[in-house]
């Protein structure tokens, strides 16, 4: 056994690296000359490209440099991750599309044939990131109605029916969100592998239903003690159900040559903020949400927020990355060495894959893929004993 | 005036003629050699009906056809992304999802539209229709009943259009809800897909005079289809918003006029019909393979062309076109009726996509 390497799909566009706030690549940004402009043809008329083509490259360049795929994020105001996997089926060989998205929105038998259907069009490299969390008005915004613990038992549900359809032969279904008589997929779309589930959630009613679907348990990067309890605890629960679930983790890294240079990007990054992005920053570390996961992660922020050191919870964990960029708040800083020296910590402490981002996703998915993967052990480094960090 | 020609993509079993249940054209099956054990096949199973797909595709494009119709078919493979695929892999065709309104949250469907629409500079578009059997809705988790299937799909194309083209929306209805929705940002300011609805009944028609862009009509002699054809431009005027009229029809055309009569005759003995095709004209036959027109005008080129320009001279303005195989007859059609049709009917030879 070995561990998976992902990448991610930077949706909604990005800067040239994390000092640069302008989102240069994609159109997120729409002042002049501060993103890049399709030029059209020499001759005159529309080139056709968009801001697909660059998400395209990025794909193109996980799959070269030797990562299984990437997570497709899904945002209010982001595109679509079915979008993208089947307009990228063809031009891409071994990137698996990990289509994040909520049971909530789909058909169960639509999202069976559009799976069926991906895994055919892209010989079998369609998984899923499932989501349920969030709530409230913003679940309303998508147009969906359920209440948040609900919520899980109808992510439960629509995955029973997903597997029920996928077994082939006529199948019926009675439940308390979902009915079917006598479905079925068709005989050209039946044997084609279940997608692999990645799951994310950190209530308890997202483990119960984790531990009757999901393959990996898909976490943020947390303090690495409080991960290892994360991990034991659903491995546990899981484990007794028994569904071996697997661990993964979704962390942002800085790798360069040096651990100074890393750190300089951070600082550079730090030293660019206004007043205004800490005030937003200190506004969201206030904020208590429906999200159990997203209020863990606001429990590591720091009193003031003067200098970017404070923000380091263990070596090499920097928990200021919300600051330079959308997302989660801890990535991994350091030279290509340390950055896999702490990968391989967090595979000891329970992690059997990773999802890695770095801006810009482009240039940093060939120097992760070039510098860092080949220096992890991966499951070799269970061998040796968890040193001791932090 | 302008007039659009779609081609039907069968997302299943197109191939030669009416055999094409037995092989899946650019797919292997397991265990079983195409050619005899004497004989090398380099292919392996690296092909599959997606890369057929990708050939129709392109056939439409280069055959100069305006648009590719991609049906909803059960029995095939999924709409959404047979066209996400024949979209990233063409420029020009406009590309038509057919879907059912239960396909889940108008909202989702309307976001994944705009990434569409980004991505293939405003080419997608949707013809929602809803099975009338309600068995095949039932096996798609859908237990509607029959009268509320226009609500529905007047809810989901209200809620969609809706939260494209405007932010703060709300909505709460019979089966949609959503609050304080729209999308913003890059994601903001997209062409809504264009929106064809079917049908033949009178409520079909209403609605379609509220919602739709397109409104197709099945298959019908010229002067059974007129009364609906008036109908429905008397609905739309009343409800002063133009609504073009589509015809979905097959067609079967070879060199001469008996070669046409002999393949639909075979045809229809294939498909156990007693009463066979004798002459060049409009006969009640299904194209084998999916998503069958309810007719198929059989004829030479004169002939169909004669035919379809009278269909134009009625009011017609979108033709969606079907043959088998697809992709031969996009080539056929593309070479021997579509210019010659185009220019009795005073179209130029290309359309801006």
């Amino acid at each position: 056994m070995a561990i998976d390497i992902f990448w991610r799909i930077p949706t909604h566009g990005e800067p040239s690296s994390l000092c640069n706030k302008l989102h240069h690549r994609g159109d997120w940004s729409q002042q002049e000359g501060d993103h890049i402009v399709h030029r059209g043809l020499a001759g005159g008329g529309s080139d056709g490209f968009n801001s697909l083509d660059y998400i395209a490259e990025v794909a193109r360049a996980a799959e070269i440099s030797g990562f299984h795929g990437g997570l497709i994020p899904s945002f209010p105001m982001t595109d679509e991750p079915w979008a993208i996997s089947s307009f990228l089926a063809r031009e891409t060989s071994t990137f698996r599309f990990m289509i994040a998205f909520q049971p909530g929105f789909l058909n169960p038998v639509t999202a069976a044939r559009m799976t069926a259907s991906l895994q055919r069009a892209s010989n079998g490299r369609a998984l899923f990131n499932i989501i349920t969390g969030g709530g409230g008005p913003a679940q309303l915004w998508w147009g969906d109605v359920a209440p948040h613990d609900d919520r899980y038992a109808r992510t439960t549900e629509f995955l029973d029916v997903l597997r029920g359809l996928w077994k082939g032969g006529s199948y019926s279904h009675h439940g308390k969100f979902y009915q079917l008589e006598n479905a079925a997929l068709p005989e050209q779309l039946l044997g084609q592998d279940f997608p692999e589930i990645y799951f994310s959630g950190s209530s308890d009613a997202a483990l119960v239903s984790a531990s009757q679907h999901a393959d990996f348990y898909l976490s943020w990067l947390e303090p690495f003690d409080q991960l290892k309890e994360k991990f034991d605890k659903v491995k546990e629960k899981t484990d007794k159900l028994g569904r071996k679930v697997k661990c993964a983790v979704r962390v942002d890294i800085v790798a360069r040559a040096t651990e100074e240079e890393a750190w300089r990007e951070v600082r550079r990054g730090f030293e660019n903020l206004t007043d205004a992005d800490k005030e937003r920053y200190a506004r969201f570390a206030q904020q208590t949400g429906d999200s159990v996961g997203a209020n863990r992660q606001r429990s590591n922020t720091p009193k003031n927020l003067d200098n970017y050191q404070d923000f380091i919870l263990h070596p090499n964990v920097w928990s200021g990355f919300s600051l330079l960029r959308g997302g989660q708040t801890n990535g991994i800083v350091g030279s290509y060495e340390q950055v896999a020296e702490r990968l391989d910590d967090l595979v000891r402490l329970g992690a059997d894959s990773f999802i890695l981002a770095s801006t810009p996703h482009l240039e940093e998915a060939y120097r992760v893929g070039e510098e860092v993967l080949p220096l992890l052990q991966g499951h070799s480094a269970r061998n040796s004993v968890l040193r001791a960090v932090g | 005036m302008t007039i659009q020609f779609y081609w039907q993509v069968p997302t299943r079993g197109d191939g030669r003629l009416a055999d094409a249940a037995v092989k899946l054209r650019g797919e292997r099956s397991n265990d079983q050699p195409y050619f005899t054990a004497g004989v090398t096949d380099p292919r392996g199973r690296q092909f599959n009906y997606y890369d057929h797909l990708h050939q129709i595709g392109k056939a439409a494009e280069l055959a100069g056809f305006d648009g590719l119709l991609v049906p909803n078919d059960p029995q095939g493979e999924e709409s959404w992304i047979v066209a996400g695929y024949l979209t990233r892999n063409t420029r020009r065709v406009k590309v038509l999802a057919a879907f059912d309104s239960a396909r889940g949250s108008a909202v989702y469907a309307a976001k994944n539209a705009v990434s569409y629409q980004r991505y293939s500079n405003s080419r997608f578009a949707w013809q929602i229709a809803t099975p009338a059997d309600a068995a095949e809705r039932r096996a798609n988790g859908d237990f509607i009943d029959d009268a509320d299937i226009p609500q529905r799909t007047e809810e989901f194309v209200t809620v969609a259009r809706h939260v494209i083209t405007e932010t703060g929306y709300s909505f709460k209805g019979r089966f949609f809800e959503v609050l304080e929705g729209g999308f913003k940002g890059p994601l903001s300011g997209q062409a809504v897909p264009q929106v064809f609805l079917t049908g033949q009944t009178a409520a079909d028609l209403a609605v379609s005079a509220k919602l739709a862009d397109v409104h197709v009509f099945g298959a019908l002699p010229l002067a059974e289809l007129k009364p609906h054809l008036e109908r429905l431009l008397e609905l739309s005027a009343k409800a002063r918003r133009p609504v073009q009229a589509a015809l979905r029809i097959d067609l079967l055309v070879r060199e001469t006029a008996a070669e046409a009569v002999h393949d639909a005759a075979r045809q229809a003995r294939q498909q156990g019909q007693t009463a066979l095709p004798d002459q060049a004209g409009l006969w009640a036959l299904q194209t084998p393979g999916t998503g069958a027109a309810r007719a198929t005008l059989v004829g030479d080129a004169d002939q169909v062309i004669a035919t379809l320009a009278d269909y134009a001279a009625a009011g017609i303005r979108v033709f969606q076109l079907g043959a088998v195989p697809a992709l031969e007859e996009a080539y056929r059609i593309g070479e021997q009726v579509l210019p010659a049709l185009r220019a009795r009917l005073g179209l130029t030879q290309q359309q801006a996509a």
